[in-house]
């Protein structure tokens, strides 16, 4: 989630001053929202340097459509909906992601379940299960459970109904809490 | 009872996506199925493993190369941008110049027209009239003659001047007067148009 701000009142300021040509505004809204962009460009594209690339494009919509975000007067959603755009185009654009046969694979050289996952074991578990989901149960699955955003608001951001980002969500979660069990060799 | 019909239910069910009342049926559905306690309790450890793995912070270095790069990606543009001005300006220089050449200098002279001064009989009740004639001579027309050779063609007759050749200056004729106050001037066409 994006930092909060201290208030509609900056962010007008702020979106005044960046859109009048001032860079410092401009870096200041980057430093709000990267997080923001940097990590739900992550979670959708699964590598760093992929989602610098997708973050640094947004960041340039931003500034050529400042106006616009200004309008609209939610610039978190403006930019979660840029952001899955922008990485469903290098999506498209890439050609070494990883199968889902390959991300399969990959869950046999797993941790001992006995022990208590390291964070860098929870990290490749999150990784991994994501890349097993299609690209818009991804999509809905990074805004839902993992930004934390109502289910009315994906919708909105992802233009489809309420009715099928749940569909999405429900298959998604099975089949990540599938993984995750198998990753971890967990039985339950 | 088939549980499989429970699954979305308690998939959305752990994720906090029902409204009240299907959130009841399925607390009910829990307490007595002990399969669907399992699903439901799977899908909420793997959510909450996967948020705290989300929730990781990330190195400052990735944001910092991120911003960096569109502020960089920005100032290229702004550079891309620069050249384009610059052509501006310099059209405008080259428009100003020569609008300022075509005000402020001279064209070159043309050549004088020839002029033939001629003095006045003195008389002094009345000049004679010129002699001179007052248009030039009319062109003569003259068919062609069509060859015998080619009587189905019809020729359109082609016209030929017979005159002074065209000499391109008018020519100008200063009649001078005792008055020195009264000076004429009769000016002829020389162009000798043809047509």
């Amino acid at each position: 989630m994006a930092p909060p701000l201290e208030g509609p009142e900056t962010l007008t300021g702020v979106l005044e001053a960046a859109r009048s040509g001032d860079l410092a505004a401009f870096e200041i809204l980057m430093r709000r929202h990267q997080r923001l962009v940097l990590v739900a460009a992550l979670r959708l594209l699964g590598k760093m340097e992929d989602a610098q690339d997708a973050s640094q494009e947004v960041f340039l919509r931003l500034y050529r459509n400042l106006g616009k975000v200004q309008g609209c007067g939610n610039i978190a959603g403006w930019l979660y909906r840029v952001t899955v755009n922008v990485c469903h185009d290098v999506r498209r654009r890439r050609t070494d992601e990883t199968s889902v046969e390959e991300a399969a694979e990959l869950v046999s050289g797993g941790a001992d379940p006995q022990q208590a996952a390291s964070r860098e074991e929870e990290n490749r578990a999150l990784e991994l299960s994501l890349r097993l989901l299609s690209e818009k149960e991804r999509a809905a699955v990074v805004l839902r459970d993992l930004e934390g955003l109502p289910t009315e608001e994906v919708a909105l951001i992802l233009g489809v109904s309420q009715a099928t980002i749940r569909s999405q969500i429900f298959k998604a979660r099975i089949k990540m809490k599938d993984f995750v069990e198998r990753y971890f060799r967990r039985r339950v | 009872m088939n549980c499989k019909n429970w699954e979305e239910r308690i998939a959305l069910y752990a994720g906090g996506d029902l409204t009240a009342a299907s959130k009841a049926d399925v607390e009910r559905h829990l307490t007595e199925c002990a399969g669907c306690r399992i699903l439901a309790e799977g899908i909420k450890d793997s959510l909450k493993l996967l948020r705290s793995a989300h929730q990781e912070p990330i190195a400052a270095g990735y944001y910092t190369a991120v911003r960096a790069g569109v502020l960089a990606q920005m100032a290229r543009e702004a550079n891309q941008r620069r050249p384009w001005r610059r052509w501006m300006w310099v059209s405008a220089w080259t428009a100003g110049l020569a609008l300022a050449a075509v005000f402020f200098i001279r064209p070159a002279q043309k050549p004088k027209a020839h002029i033939v001064e001629m003095r006045a009989p003195e008389v002094q009740a009345a000049l004679p009239e010129p002699k001179v004639p007052m248009s030039p001579p009319e062109p003569v027309v003259r068919p062609v003659p069509v060859p015998s050779a080619w009587p189905r063609r019809a020729v359109a007759p082609v016209r030929r001047t017979i005159g002074p050749p065209p000499l391109g200056e008018p020519l100008v004729v200063k009649l001078i007067t005792d008055d020195p106050d009264i000076v004429i001037y009769w000016i002829a066409d020389r162009k000798g148009d043809e047509e």
